[in-house]
């Protein structure tokens, strides 16, 4: 029984120690619905992660982090994400011009847009 | 020696017609919607802000005599030209409560990157320097409001 109990506790702990990991580093966060994941993973992710090279972009905007920040910061940055597509900024033209295919199409965009937005919603909501 | 004197001359002359050419100043006040006018900010805050932000961030710039000699003056038009593109202290009242979060977590991470105030700048203006306590509490100032902002709308 002792046993049993030992063997239980380690397989919870090792269950937690994995999602843990997982939700540190991996994909953006967890909650995203899938069609906004495929999105940012396609158009934003490589540069605006915890192991980004380009320290420019995760300093403004990390998306691995970005749920375990205070409310206001997180209210701030999804209406910033909001923002620089409706303005074309993201991702940067000279990336594009590079590799034009991670280019969001207008119904990509359109998503992105409401979804960060209703982000917003949610979070002055709660 | 007669050809330096008059390549002199010929410098002295572009730089007397260049001051003819002088941008539009920003000087309308910083006005009845600007943040100090609507918010009670802690005095050092505000300090900071004044010092720091306002010349290239708001409606009213101060312009030192250096500032006003071409071709300085044009570079300090451009920085508060662009400046004021992305943020400006004096229209903080007509901005929803969202907008006014976002900005505060932008103030933050420009300060605490260093891109702001803008390092040239500092260099000249020794007076819009921060120092490591002032930026800190210029960082925390913001998290601290956000909070304060957020708590008011619910
Ligand atoms: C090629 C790399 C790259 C990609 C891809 C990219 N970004 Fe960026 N992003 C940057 C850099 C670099 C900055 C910092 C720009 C600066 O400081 O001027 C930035 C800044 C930002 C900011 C902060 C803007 C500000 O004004 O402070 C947001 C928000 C942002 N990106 C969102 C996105 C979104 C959303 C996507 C996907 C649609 C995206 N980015 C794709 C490199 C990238
Ligand atoms: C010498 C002029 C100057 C001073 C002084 C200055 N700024 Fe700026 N600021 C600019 C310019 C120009 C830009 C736009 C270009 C850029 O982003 O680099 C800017 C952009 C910004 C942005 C937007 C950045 C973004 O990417 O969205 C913020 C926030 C900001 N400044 C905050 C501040 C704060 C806070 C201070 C005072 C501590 C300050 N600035 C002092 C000229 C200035």
């Amino acid at each position: 029984m002792k046993r049993f109990l030992a063997f239980f506790s380690m397989l919870i702990l090792g269950i937690a120690f994995v999602s843990f990991t997982l939700s540190q580093t991996g994909s953006p966060s967890a909650q995203m619905p899938d069609n906004v994941k495929a999105a940012v993973d396609k158009a934003c992710f490589a540069c605006h992660n915890t192991a980004s090279q380009n320290a420019k972009a995760k300093e403004k905007l990390d998306f691995s982090t970005l749920s375990g920040l205070a409310k206001a910061a997180q209210i701030g940055k999804y209406r910033e994400i909001g923002e620089t597509i409706e303005n074309g900024e993201m991702p940067p033209k000279k990336f594009l011009d590079n590799y034009p295919d991670k280019k969001l199409t207008a119904e990509e965009s359109k998503l992105l847009i409401k979804w960060a937005e209703g982000e917003v919603k949610n979070l002055m909501k709660k | 020696m007669k050809k330096f004197r008059i390549a002199g001359l010929i410098l002295a002359g572009i730089f007397i017609v260049l001051q003819f050419f002088q941008p539009e100043l920003n000087r309308s006040g910083l006005g009845d919607n600007s943040i100090l006018a609507k918010e009670k900010l802690p005095e050092p805050v505000a300090a900071m802000l004044k010092h720091s932000c306002f010349d290239c961030h708001s409606n009213q710039t101060n312009y030192p005599w250096y500032d006003r000699i071409a071709p300085a003056s044009w570079l300090v038009a451009h920085h508060v030209k662009e400046g004021k593109k992305q943020l400006n202290f004096s229209d903080w009242g007509s901005k929803d409560v969202i907008d006014k979060i976002t900005e505060l977590g932008k103030i933050g991470d420009e300060v605490k990157s260093g891109n702001m105030p803008i390092p040239s700048y500092v260099m000249i203006h020794r007076d819009a320097k921060l120092s490591k306590e002032q930026t800190e509490e210029l960082i925390a100032w913001t998290v601290k409001f956000s909070e304060e902002l957020l708590a008011k709308e619910e």
